[in-house]
Order: structure tokens, then sequence, then C-alpha cells
């Protein structure tokens, strides 16, 4: 029930000696679910603490639900979290856990224990309130962590890196239930995570982070279609985008990619920003599963076939993941196919044009299409 | 929360530390200044350079006995304790019933205070001695095996138990592969079973060897009239507290001196036996 | 094989049955001594007390009376009991600020409490004395004070330890919670900290108890005087012509107090003695 303002935020350790964040400025919508990815040291965590108020903020103002909170403590800023470990009271009962912030506000003990009820019932962890944390499950302790952070009915739900502990399956329900528990609750949530699918399945909007700056602010759909640098390129998606430096040339009235003795025209389309780089050199990228094996016929005038060499090839039911060189880059294509392929096959590849993304060399962004 | 916590300072550390400062960290300061000094008062005191440290070893002539006196006993305790505690370790760890009821009763004069030890340790001897019309101050040599007897009645069982923990720790499999290699039991306790608690022999050792070296309480009630079975503690007590006269402030000093020497000699082996363990943690 | 094991197991049995006999019979001399008439103790020591060597408690009454006993159980009993609850509470909050809050000054304070472990006693013994002295700390809650501080070094060091496994991430969800750090510690550090407070507390209990020297050069010989202090002086002391059977009666008394305390808490107090060694 809040947005959240970082305006030029910055965050300093060691009396000024080392920034993490240099200067931040981003809003979070209230009741968006909004995720925090990067890889680690980003300065993703240390952003999630700065509006728990764990970590003081250096520069800059910080407001939640319009109200400065640089100098507010974090019990009053009307927040709650959920940490990696969890951070369970070990002494206290699961009960207990949950009731003890409600507890120190002096809520009346009746009060309390519908809320807890509440939350134990929505999460399944009814059966466990009288067991102390040590006696309960991965799975069951994490539930715990959210039920404790759900009785203070908070204005923003903090979430730092609460899946990374469980295993992959757990991971994958609870996930969803996380999901549901937003849309249930109706809060704004923020959300830290280096696993990008996490971010992709779980977040309205996802802030992409890289040594404290935020590289890309934008939905899951937008993040992975339209990558505004090739550090997003590759952050998101998996497995990673493949990068290829090749040149731009012009013939006759199109341009033309050219790469390790392949060529490939470029669709009307992607033409406009990449006039200004004939016969220079750009870095093409294009995802493996964008990738298709080729099987003859069809023209293949805004595409190119290549005949790749497979160093390795993975079959993961469906598809084959196959690894091959293409000049000096090392590319993996997903594929869809029934030929059985395996590592030192010669395998023919089809790159379509009209799914690949150009960026500049030196400064890695994005080259604009339109 | 660092930083809340910080301005807390005055409540969770203020109490301890100047209870610190008062008990512990100004007096040892003092006490190496005043060890450069004649004093009869702490406040009455008069530099006098290296002078004490040469005392020591000129004028007073109990120092260097006690020293000598010190090495002997706490050599005789290392090895006595170590190997009977060991050896009853061996035998509590054979699953026997009522191994919890030894256990007890072995720990049990751990628990009993130096001074009272050594007054029932002093009855007891000195029972034995009247036999022979002898009494414990009459011969040095009876009060020196009277202290490693009580020494050891007081140390074995709380070396067994480190040892019996030790001991609890050799997987059991170890043991049944060395049984079906062949190994004679003697041949598995001392290729096997010694090798694999060496982290408790060392514990032990140092324990030992501490606790016999920094020796008073017992020493003081068993024997402590006799000069000659003083050890290190109880020679630097006396060196203090029995002396008058216009000498005081000069005996001071050389108590004082004789501190400082004890500490440096305690520091060296606590800092040899943190090396020690470290070198064994890294091993393992 | 299997009578071979059974020779082996009763001659271990009986090995360590005469081991145990010889462990006890210090305080089963004692015991017995305890009963008999004066002249019977320094001329037969290790005689039964029968017939006209019994003499019932009369000794335990004269040691009680003679001796004021009484008086020295309460001050020994007064000054442990104090002394080690403030010790475990105290330090555990001054371990707690130093290992959370790093910097230079909490990093130095950690070293010399760990420091002042391998100082021995004689080396501070007669400054301490007098600065005891100068601040009127000769009293028996003075010493509790000095108990403090002498009982500080081990006592952070063993917090210390165990503080710095704990994850930080539970004081900051107490923090969130609306804890201050007072709240913090109290209602969430301090009893996750238990294991190591029982510990604490009774490897100080033991040594409070027993310590000997500390009381006596401050607390002296009169009527402040510790269990130790009193037993010391009873049984060297000037009070003339010794009453050999009071005295036995006061060492059984000295000891009953911690082999009742020994057998209740035994596993306690084995786990503890035993962590604290293996830690300092």
């Amino acid at each position: 029930m809040a947005a959240i303002q970082f305006r030029n935020v910055a965050k300093r350790f060691d009396n000024g000696k080392v920034t993490v964040i240099p200067d931040l400025t981003f809003d979070i919508k209230d009741k968006e679910f909004v995720v925090l990815v990067g890889p680690s040291g980003c300065g993703k965590s240390t952003t999630l603490r700065m509006i728990a108020g764990l970590e003081d903020i250096s520069d800059g103002e910080l407001f939640i639900d319009n109200k400065k909170v640089n100098d507010v403590a974090p019990k009053d800023r009307d927040i709650a979290m959920v940490f990696q470990s969890y951070a369970l009271y070990p002494h206290m009962s699961v009960y207990k856990n949950m009731a003890f912030a409600l507890k120190l506000r002096k809520m009346p003990k009746k009060e309390i224990d519908e809320k807890v009820r509440w939350a134990a019932s929505i999460l399944e962890i009814e059966p466990y309130l009288d067991r102390k944390p040590r006696a309960l499950s991965g799975g069951q302790r994490q539930r715990v962590a959210l039920g404790r952070a759900m009785v203070r009915n908070p204005k923003v739900f903090l979430l730092d890196e609460p899946l990374s502990n469980l295993d992959a399956k757990l991971r994958t329900e609870m996930r969803s239930q996380i999901t549901m528990l937003h849309k249930r609750l109706q809060t704004t949530f923020v959300y830290v995570t280096h696993d990008q699918t996490e971010a992709m399945t779980m977040a309205d909007r996802i802030v992409v982070m890289d040594k404290g700056v935020i590289r890309q602010f934008d939905t899951p759909q937008k993040l992975y279609s339209e990558p505004a640098d090739m550090f997003v390129a590759g952050f998101i998606g998996s497995p990673r985008m493949n990068f290829i430096e090749c040149m731009i040339t012009k013939k006759k009235d199109a341009l033309y990619a050219e790469f390790a003795d392949h060529i490939m025209r470029i669709p009307a389309s992607k033409s406009k920003g990449l006039e200004k780089y004939e016969n220079r050199s750009v870095i093409l990228g294009i995802r493996p599963e964008e990738i298709s094996a080729y099987s003859g016929g069809l023209n293949v005038q805004e595409s190119c076939v290549i005949n790749a060499k497979a160093d390795i090839a993975e079959m993961t039911g469906g598809q084959v993941n196959i690894y091959f060189e293409l000049g000096e880059s090392r590319c993996i294509a997903c594929v869809k196919t029934e030929r059985k392929i395996s590592a030192g096959d010669e395998v023919k590849l089809l790159f379509d044009c009209n799914s690949a993304h150009f960026f500049d060399k030196e400064t890695t962004k994005a080259i604009a299409c339109v | 929360m660092h930083k809340t916590l910080k301005k807390y300072f005055p409540v969770f550390v203020v109490p301890v530390l100047a209870a610190f400062l008062v008990s512990f960290l100004i007096p040892f300061v003092m006490g190496i200044y005043l060890s450069f000094t004649e004093f009869r008062t702490v406040d009455a005191s008069e530099w006098v350079g290296i002078k004490n440290y040469i005392s020591i070893f000129t004028q007073d002539k109990t120092f260097l006995n006690s020293l000598w006196l010190t090495v002997k006993f706490t050599v005789v305790s290392i090895l006595s304790i170590n190997i009977i505690a060991f050896s009853i370790a061996l035998l509590l760890t054979r699953k026997l019933r009522g191994t919890d009821f030894f256990r007890t009763v072995f720990f049990m004069p751990n628990l009993i205070g130096g001074i009272v030890l050594g007054h029932i340790w002093s009855l007891i001897i000195n029972g034995i001695l009247g036999f022979f019309g002898v009494d414990i101050t009459y011969d040095p040599s009876y009060g020196f095996w009277g202290l490693v007897v009580l020494m050891n009645w007081q140390m074995i069982g709380y070396m067994m138990i480190i040892y019996i923990a030790g001991l609890q720790n050799i997987p059991e499999h170890i043991n049944e592969a060395a049984a079906i290699d062949g190994a004679s039991p003697l041949r598995t306790l001392f290729s096997i079973t010694i090798p694999m608690v060496m982290p408790s022999v060392t514990i032990c050792t140092f324990l030992t060897l501490t606790n016999s070296f920094k020796l008073f309480d017992q020493n003081l009630a068993l024997n402590g009239k006799s000069a000659e079975t003083s050890l290190l503690a109880l020679d630097i007590y006396k060196t203090f507290y029995d002396h008058t006269g216009l000498r005081l402030a000069e005996w001071h000093g050389i108590g004082q001196a004789k501190a400082v020497i004890f500490f440096l000699l305690v520091a060296v082996i606590a800092f040899v036996q943190l090396r020690a363990t470290e070198r064994k943690e890294i091993e393992q | 094989m299997k009578t071979r094991k059974r020779i082996f197991d009763s001659s271990v049995y009986a090995v360590l049955i005469i081991l145990s006999a010889v462990f006890l019979s210090p305080v089963f001399v004692i015991l017995m001594n305890s009963v008999k008439s004066n002249f019977y103790i320094s001329d037969e020591p290790f005689s039964f007390p029968r017939g006209e060597k019994f003499v019932g408690f009369e000794n335990f009454v004269k040691g009680f009376v003679q001796s004021d006993f009484l008086r020295a159980f309460i001050n020994s009993a007064f000054i442990t009991v104090l002394s080690v609850a403030g010790i475990v509470v105290l330090t555990a909050m001054a371990a707690w600020y130093i290992v959370r809050v790093k910097n230079r000054f909490t990093k130095i304070l950690y070293y010399l409490f760990t420091f002042s472990m391998i100082v021995p006693f004689q080396m501070v013994m007669y400054t301490m004395t007098f600065l005891a002295f100068e601040l009127d700390l000769n009293s028996v809650l003075g010493i509790v004070f000095i108990y403090l501080g002498f009982g500080s070094g081990l006592s952070v060091f063993m917090f210390s330890g165990f503080i710095k496994s704990i994850p930080t991430e539970i004081e900051e969800a107490a923090v969130i919670d609306g804890c201050d750090p007072i709240r913090t510690f109290f209602m969430i550090v301090f009893p996750i900290l238990k294991p190591t407070a029982i510990t604490v507390a009774i490897l100080n209990a033991m040594w409070v108890w027993n310590d000997y020297l500390l009381p006596y050069l401050v607390l002296g010989s009169g009527e402040n005087r510790t269990l130790p202090v009193a037993v010391q002086m009873a049984l060297t002391g000037g009070y003339g012509n010794k009453d050999m059977g009071a005295l036995m009666a006061m060492l059984v008394l000295a000891i009953l107090p911690i082999i009742i305390f020994y057998l209740f808490c035994q596993k306690y107090i084995i786990r503890g003695v035993v962590a604290g060694a293996v830690k300092g």
C-alpha cells in the first residue's frame, strides 16, 4: 500500500572510501511486485536493506508512501522483511515468532491470535504453531518467515533471496506461493534475487543492476525482447544470448551483417539505427532458442545457414543444446530436432536476422531499431 | 543496527570495562612499572632500573629453587596425570555397564577447591607418615610427592573426560578395519588410537602444564610452611608478604619482578600452545 | 573367545572398583574422622569411628559455632551468586557489543580481554589489592565488582566465540520487528546464548566459590571472610590448640555443598568444564 521513490540515493562504506551505489533513482509503484536482480555484489541487497532501514543512506533521499524515511528507524517504516536464512528466533515457537512484532507493538492478545491464525492458515502451517524452528523443514521455515512478515500487515514487503536455500522443486512451488500471496495481500513487494528465472516468473517489473547501477528497469517481457544493453541481454534468458562480432556493410539498398564467412541481410525494420555503423563492427546478439535447425528448402533471404561442428551436444528431452564455435565466439543453440546429434557432428543451423539484436561495441548499448 | 548499538556503549560495555580496568588492566600496568622500582607501598616507589631482576638471581636464594621445583613438578604431573587419565579413559570407553558411575567418581575431586583439598591430603599424608614418625614438612621430597599425588587426584578426572570425548570421536569402523588388517590390540592402540586422539593429548598436556605451573592454593594448604617445597606462585606470594622490616621495599620490588618473570614464562607457554593447536587445526 | 572376553571385562571392573575406592577414600577418611573424638583423629586417622571413638555430631556443632562457619558460608554464597550473575549477564552484553560493533576500539578490547586470560594472578596480586583498598572495594559487594573484572577475560572470550556464529539476520529481523538494542539483546540474543551462558556460569561459580587468595587479600580473615579463607585460617591459623574434630567437620561441611551441587547438575558441569577447557 505504498510507493517507494529513490532520489539520487548513494551508499558508501568505510567512511566513504568504498562506493557500492553511486547514484540511484527509480520509482516503485504502489502494489507493484518489483524484483531487483543482478550478479552478487551488484548492490541489490544493499538497496533492499536501505529500504528496510538496516543500512544508512549516504546521500540522496528515499521516500516510502511519500514520506522521507532517511532517518526513520526500521520499526517505524511499516515494512516487513523475509531473510535469506529466514532468521527465525530459534528459542521461540512458530506461534511466538509470528506474534513477536505484534506483541512489541502492544496489540491485544486476541487480535494477535487472530492474525497469527489467519496467516498460518493461508500458509498451511497451522499444525506446526507450537514447534520450534529447528523441528521444521526448510520449506516450512520459509513459510513461517513469510507468516512473520504477513501478520504485520506492512505497507511494503521486502524479500532478500528468500528461496535460495531451498531445493529446486520447493523453489518452484514457493515461487507460485509468493506470487499468490502478492495478489492476495495487495501490497508492494520488493524482492531481491540473483536468479533471473525467479525474476522473470514473479515480477511485474524487474530492476537489473550491475555494480550499483541500474541497467534496465522494465517488465520481464520487455527485458527479454528489448534488452537495453549487452549486460541485460546476457543476464536475462538461459542459456545466455550468443554474442558475435560482425561487420555492417551496405550492398545495393540493404544493410548486411558479415561475420566469420557468413553474410546475412538485415531486415529493413532493424536497419535504421545501423545505418551509421556502415563499415564498422558491431555485436550481433542472438538467443540460443532463436536458432533453429535448418532442414533445407525455405527462402533464407533475411537469415543465414551456418555449418557448425558440435563440440558438445546435450540432449534435454524436447531439444538439443549444441555448443559450437563461430569465428572467435563460442555459441550455444537450443534446437528442436528429430535427428540424433552427437559431439563432433556437422549441423546446419539457421540464424534468423529478424530476432537478432545489435549492440554498440564500445558502449555495449543496444542499437535502437526504430 | 551497528550504528544504533554504537550509542549504547555505556550500557553494554562500560560496567565490564570499568571492572576490567580496576581489577586487571591498571594493576597489570602498575605491576610492570613497579618491577623496576623499590616500594614499601604502591604509592611510594623509587626507580631502580633492572636491579630487582638481578637481585632475583644474586640476592634471593629461593627463586631458582622454586623454578626448578616447579619444572620438576610440572613434568612429573604431566606424565603421571595424562598416562593414568588416558588409561582410565580407555577402560571407560569399552562399553561396559556402569561407566557413568565411575566417571562421576573420578571427576568429583576436580570440583573441590584447592585449599580444602590441600588440607584433606595433609591430614592423610601426615596420617600415613605418622606410622614412620615423620611429617610432611620434615623432608622436602615428601612434600613434593605429596603435591604430585594431590594433583593427580584432582586432575585425572578432568583429563579423563577430555580423553573420553576424544576416544568417542574415533569412528568405529577404523578400529574394525585395523582388526581386519590383522593388527593386535596393542598395535591398534599405538598405531590408530593414540594418533587419533592427539588433539586431546595436546589440550590435556597444556592444561596440566599451566595448572601445575600456576599451582598455589594446594601448595599453600598442603605444605605452605616449608620454603623448600614452595612452587613459583607461592614463592612470589611469600616474597611479598612474608617479609617485614627495613628491607621491605626491596623485597616488594623483587617480588614484583619475580611476578613479571612468572608472567612471561606463562605467556610463552600460552603462545606455544596457541601455535601447537593452530598447526593441529591446519593438519586436520 | 567369549570366556576370555568375560575374564577381561571382570578384570577391568576390578581395576575400576579399586581405583574408585582410592579416589573416594580421602573423602571417606575425612567423613570418618569428622565423627571421631579429637584424640583419635591425630593418633589413629585411619581407624573406624567405633565405640568410644564415636562422638556423633558433636564435632559438627563445634565446627559450626567455633569458626562461625555459617557466616563464611553465607559470605561465599552471596559473593558467588552475585559475581556469577553479574559476569554472565554483563560480559555477554559486552561480548555482543564487541562482536557486532566492528571498529578498531572493539578489536583492541577483544585482544585485551583475551590477553588477560594468560596473565597469572601473582602478576597483579599486589597492585590490585592496593587499588581495591584505595577504591573501597574491600567489601562483599566490592569484591563482586573485582570478580567481574577478573572473570571478564574468559567469559568475553567464550561468549564472543559463540556470538560470531549467530547470523546477524536474526538480530536484523528483531530490529525490523521493533526491538531497540536492549530488547534485541535480552529477548533474542541472550536466550540464544543460553548454552554458553550455562558453561560460563559453571566455570565462574567453581572458580569464585573455591577461590582463596583474592578474597583473603581483599576481604581478609575478619567477618567478611569466605569459606576457603575460613578453612585455611582454622587449619593453619593461630586459634591456639587446634580442635581437630571441629576442623574435620568443617572440611566435610565445606565440600558437601559442592558434591550435592555436582550430583544434581553433573551433566552441565562436566559439559561446561570441558567446553571451557577446549576453548580456553
